[in-house]
């Protein structure tokens, strides 16, 4: 049984990663090829979460959920309009529905932000916080409709700050990741960091 | 340029099966202490004393994009977590924004569930598919919900999000819930920074499973990205100097 569930799931996972480093390398067009199938299975697992999503909610919603069986309702009317094209179909959901709902929470998260900066300064008194609020400020000053001089003023000390502090810590923070991601996949190549196992 | 990709590949990953053998035999390694780590431990041990729950999610990098290890990173702090979590029983509340997120993260709350000798009291719905990945605000929002109503002690945002991290961070907020960020995008950190209480910035999210449990291959790992960092500073030098000149 362990050999089922064990080994020869590694040596799989090694020898198709491998096998599509080394196609990489030499050969791209048949490395796609291995990808395409990466992609055929995880269009697999949406469905699965798409189970998942209504198994949890419906029972929920027998619980008595209202949100729950509000969720299982839009889901089941979206596949039907998805399936029969009705009144315009699953575009009309996006449209109508979604786009003015996601737009509504991404307006929203800008007053979250900005409370939150405001709610910090009681949270935690450090010179960090000084400086992070002060930092919120004067990039907000540098993109707010001004008389010109000062106006000229707080563009280029935006300017600086993006272009000097921000580009110099988000450079760290992605070389940071990108080597992390190196040693995370080489492990995986290796068959040392198996995650489909447990 | 495919094939000096392939070499590195082969010179990096022949470093690190070096250096987890050589821990295997024994070598002694000290990890420098990361606050956000630190951090980490000390709030689920909190939760799990309470007998409350951790609220994980796990973000939304699907495992067959160019982002996936930081979905693999965090899988291995969940790992760690489902396993003190089920012995206490208090198993995590899982969500997760991407379907192939899905069976690996339910795979490694079985494997917590079985390793507690309780693989009966497992069910694939504790673990929650909230939206899928082209959908951030509507992840959001669902996962804000499971916070507000899971009555978890502690949320642990582990992954990769986008600014609709905010969202859910108020949320928690408002449950008075202590939150810890991870993140490999410098927007989420952003917000993090200002929302919650720790932050897990880049690298140190890769770094946490090494520092939760400990393998040889995790920690070689560790020292290989420190001395890649050194050649990837030293090589950042040397073309400012020769810019300069």
């Amino acid at each position: 049984m362990h050999i089922f569930q064990r080994t020869i799931p590694r040596i799989l996972a090694v020898l198709f990663g491998i096998v599509t480093l080394v196609l990489l390398g030499i050969a791209s067009a048949e490395s796609g090829q291995l990808t395409g199938w990466a992609s055929f299975l995880a269009a697999v697992a949406l469905i699965l979460g798409i189970i998942n999503l209504f198994s949890v909610h419906l029972r929920r919603g027998f619980r008595g959920n209202f949100y729950s069986l509000v969720l299982v309702i839009a889901l089941a009317a979206t596949l039907v309009l998805g399936f029969t094209g009705l009144y315009g179909g699953k575009d009309t959901v996006f449209t109508y529905v979604q786009a003015p709902l996601e737009a509504a929470l991404g307006a929203l998260l800008a007053f979250f932000l900005f409370f939150a900066a405001l709610r910090l300064l009681h949270r935690k008194h450090n010179r960090w916080t000084v400086l992070f609020v002060a930092t919120v400020i004067l990039i907000l000053l540098g993109i707010t409709p001004m008389p010109a001089f000062l106006s000229e003023i707080f563009a280029s000390v935006n300017y600086f700050i993006s272009l000097v502090f921000v580009s110099a810590g988000m450079r760290g923070i992605l070389i940071g990741v990108a080597l992390g991601t190196i040693t995370v996949t080489l492990r995986l190549l290796l068959g040392s960091e198996q995650p489909y196992n447990k | 340029m495919n094939l000096v990709a392939l070499l590195i590949a082969v010179v990096v990953g022949g470093a690190l099966f070096l250096l987890t053998r050589r821990i295997q035999a024994g070598q002694e390694v000290g990890l420098r202490p990361l606050r956000g780590i630190q951090a980490l431990t000390s709030q689920v041990g909190r939760a799990v004393e309470s007998g409350r729950r951790v609220h994980f999610s796990m973000g939304r990098a699907a495992l067959n994009s160019s982002i996936a290890p930081t979905s693999l990173a965090a899988l291995a702090a969940l790992d760690h977590l489902a396993q003190d979590g089920c012995a206490s029983d208090v198993p995590p509340v899982v969500t997760v924004g991407e379907g192939t997120l899905l069976p690996a993260a339910q795979d490694q709350l079985r494997g917590a569930y079985t390793q507690a000798g309780r693989a009966g009291d497992f069910s694939n719905t504790m673990v929650e598919f909230v939206a899928s990945d082209t959908s951030p605000m509507s992840y959001a929002a669902g996962v804000s919900y499971t916070v507000q109503h899971s009555n978890a002690g502690s949320n642990l945002l582990m992954g990769h999000f986008g600014p609709e991290i905010g969202i859910i961070l108020e949320a928690a907020g408002r449950q008075d819930m202590e939150q810890i960020v991870g993140s490999d995008d410098p927007v989420a950190l952003a917000v993090g920074a200002a929302m919650s209480d720790e932050l897990l910035i880049g690298e140190e999210l890769f770094a946490a499973g090494a520092y939760m449990k400990g393998s040889p291959s995790q920690i070689a790992s560790l020292q290989v990205q420190d001395l890649l960092r050194l050649i990837v500073v030293a090589a950042i030098l040397v073309f400012a100097v020769i810019n300069l000149l």
